[in-house]
C-alpha cells in the first residue's frame, strides 16, 4: 500500500472533502452581529453607566500596565494569563484609532453580548460576553455612554500570545455555537428588590461566575455546581466557593460581607486579596453602598 | 513496676520525646511554616484594630499600641523567612518574591513602616488613615506576591 495515493481521482476526492470541511467551518463560524435596527432611542444615564462600569470591574482587566501615566483609565494592555495563552486586553477608552471611539452603539452591544469586534472577528471568551448577555439593553447603552465620556488614551498592545492566533480566533466561533446557545442568566426566585438587584449585579455585569463557577471540559460553566469554585484560571491555586459563606463562618452576616467588599484587606479581610480578587474588590468598593449590600445579600443566600 | 512495664514506659516516653523533637526540628528548618505562623499572629492582632475601626470597640491607644507592635514584630520576623527556594508545595508565596526581590522587600518595608506608624497613633483622628495605610500595605503585597489558596 502506498502512503500517498497518486490517483487523480483520490486526490480530487480529498480536495473536495477538505473544501467542504473548510466551507462548513467558515459557515459555522460566521459572525452574527447585533442589528443596528434593534438599538432603541435612548437617553443615556451616565451615573448608571458608571455603576455598571464598577460592577463589571472593567478596569481590573482593562487597566494599563504598571507605570502608565493614566493608571485610572481603562486603556488596556496589562497581560492577562490564561491556560491557552497570554491576552492583552483591549483599550476601551474612546480613542478613535486604538480604542472604542469609533464604535457605534450596535458595535458595542455586539461586542458585549455576541463577542464580536466591529470588523466581525470573534473575541476570545477571556472577555466575559457570555455573562454580559444577561445585561439589559439600556444598561449596556448607559455603560457605553459612560466609556465614551472618559478621556481618550492612545494605546497600542501586542497581539495575544495564543498559538495560531488567526485560526484560533475564527475557531472561537465554534465554541460560541455551544456557549451562546445556552440561555443567558435570568433572575428566578427573588425574595426582595435588593436580592434581585444583587442577583443581577453578580450574574450579569459582575460576571462572578467566570471564575467562581467550575468549568467543564468544553470550558463551559458547570451550572450544576453554581458558584462552588474551582481551579484558578491563571493556573496556580483555587478560586473559593461562594456557597454557604455564612454556614462556613466566612462572614457573620450581610453587614459584615458588605464591609468586607467595601474595604477588603484595608480592614483586614485578607480573603479578598490575592488571585485577582483584590482588584475586583477595589472596583466593587466604588459602587453605591446599597448595591454592595444587595450583592452581599444575594451571595449569602447561596446555600 | 516490673522491668517490662518500665521498659515499655521508657520507650513510649522516648518515642514521644523523639517525635516532638522531630516536629520542632522540622518546623524550625521550614521557613514557609514559620512565616505562615507569624502571619497568622498578624491576622489575629489585626482583629482588635478592625473592631475599633468599625466602632465595635472604643478607641484605646493602649490596645492600638500593643497590637500594632505585635504586628510590626511579626512582620519583621516573617520578612526574614523568605530564603531563595522556600516557595512551592503548600506555600502561597509567588515566584515573583524572588524574581522581583527588590519590589517584595520594598512592599514588606512599607508594611513595617505602616505598622510602626499605627503603633504611634495616640489620637482617634489619626486612627482611620493609619488603618487604611496599614491594611492597604497588606493588600498591595498580597495582591502581587501571594498566590490564591492552594
Amino acid at each position: 500500500m502506498r502512503l500517498f495515493p497518486r490517483s487523480p481521482r483520490v486526490l480530487a476526492a480529498i480536495a473536495v472533502v477538505l473544501a467542504v470541511a473548510a466551507f462548513v467551518f467558515w459557515w459555522l463560524t460566521r459572525p452574527d452581529p447585533f442589528p443596528a435596527s434593534a438599538i432603541p432611542t435612548h437617553q443615556a444615564n451616565l451615573e448608571n453607566g458608571e455603576t455598571l462600569y464598577h460592577a463589571g470591574s472593567c478596569h481590573a482587566c482593562h487597566r494599563p500596565p504598571e507605570g502608565a501615566s493614566d493608571a485610572s483609565l481603562p486603556s488596556g494592555g496589562t497581560p492577562f494569563p490564561t491556560p491557552i495563552g497570554v491576552f492583552y486586553p483591549q483599550n476601551i477608552t474612546p480613542d478613535r484609532e486604538t480604542g472604542i471611539g469609533g464604535w457605534s452603539e450596535a458595535d458595542f452591544v455586539s461586542a458585549m453580548t455576541r463577542g464580536l469586534a466591529p470588523d466581525g472577528r470573534h473575541y476570545f471568551p477571556a472577555f466575559p460576553y457570555v455573562a454580559y448577555r444577561a445585561m439589559r439593553l439600556p444598561d449596556l447603552l448607559d455603560l457605553r455612554a459612560y466609556l465614551m465620556r472618559l478621556k481618550p488614551v492612545r494605546a497600542v498592545h501586542p497581539p495575544h500570545g495564543v498559538p495560531l492566533l488567526g485560526f484560533a480566533r475564527r475557531g472561537v466561533g465554534l465554541w460560541k455555537r455551544l456557549a451562546l446557545a445556552r440561555p443567558p442568566w435570568s433572575a428566578a426566585g427573588g425574595t426582595s428588590a435588593s436580592w434581585m438587584r444583587g442577583a443581577y449585579l453578580v450574574n450579569a455585569p459582575g460576571h462572578c461566575g467566570e471564575c467562581h463557577n467550575p468549568k467543564n471540559w468544553l470550558m463551559l460553566e458547570d451550572l450544576g455546581r453554581y458558584m462552588q469554585g474551582g481551579p484558578h484560571p491563571a493556573g496556580d491555586g483555587k478560586v473559593p466557593s461562594l456557597v454557604g459563606l455564612q454556614a462556613r463562618e466566612k462572614y457573620e452576616d450581610a453587614a459584615q460581607l458588605t464591609l468586607a467588599l467595601q474595604n477588603g484587606e484595608e480592614l483586614g479581610f485578607e480573603d479578598l486579596s490575592s488571585g485577582g480578587m483584590g482588584l475586583i474588590q477595589s472596583n466593587l468598593a466604588k459602587l453605591p453602598e446599597s448595591d454592595v449590600r444587595a450583592i452581599s445579600e444575594y451571595l449569602l443566600s447561596l446555600k | 513496676m516490673s522491668l517490662t512495664k518500665r521498659t515499655l514506659a521508657l520507650s513510649a516516653g522516648l518515642s514521644i520525646a523523639l517525635a516532638g523533637a522531630w516536629g520542632v526540628a522540622r518546623a524550625a528548618d521550614n521557613p514557609a511554616h514559620q512565616r505562615h505562623e507569624a502571619m497568622e499572629t498578624v491576622q489575629e492582632s489585626f482583629k482588635p484594630l478592625r473592631a475599633i475601626a468599625v466602632k465595635e470597640a472604643p478607641f484605646d491607644a493602649a490596645v492600638v499600641k500593643k497590637n500594632a507592635s505585635t504586628i510590626l514584630e511579626k512582620l519583621k520576623e516573617a520578612h526574614g523567612l523568605f530564603p531563595e527556594g522556600s516557595g512551592g508545595g503548600d506555600s502561597r508565596a509567588k515566584a515573583e518574591i524572588w524574581s522581583d526581590r527588590a519590589g517584595f522587600d520594598k512592599a514588606m518595608q512599607e508594611a513595617q513602616a505602616a505598622a510602626a506608624a499605627m503603633a504611634a497613633v495616640t489620637d482617634e483622628a489619626a486612627y482611620m488613615p493609619a488603618m487604611k495605610t496599614l491594611g492597604g500595605s497588606c493588600k498591595a503585597c498580597h495582591d502581587k506576591y501571594r498566590l490564591p489558596k492552594q
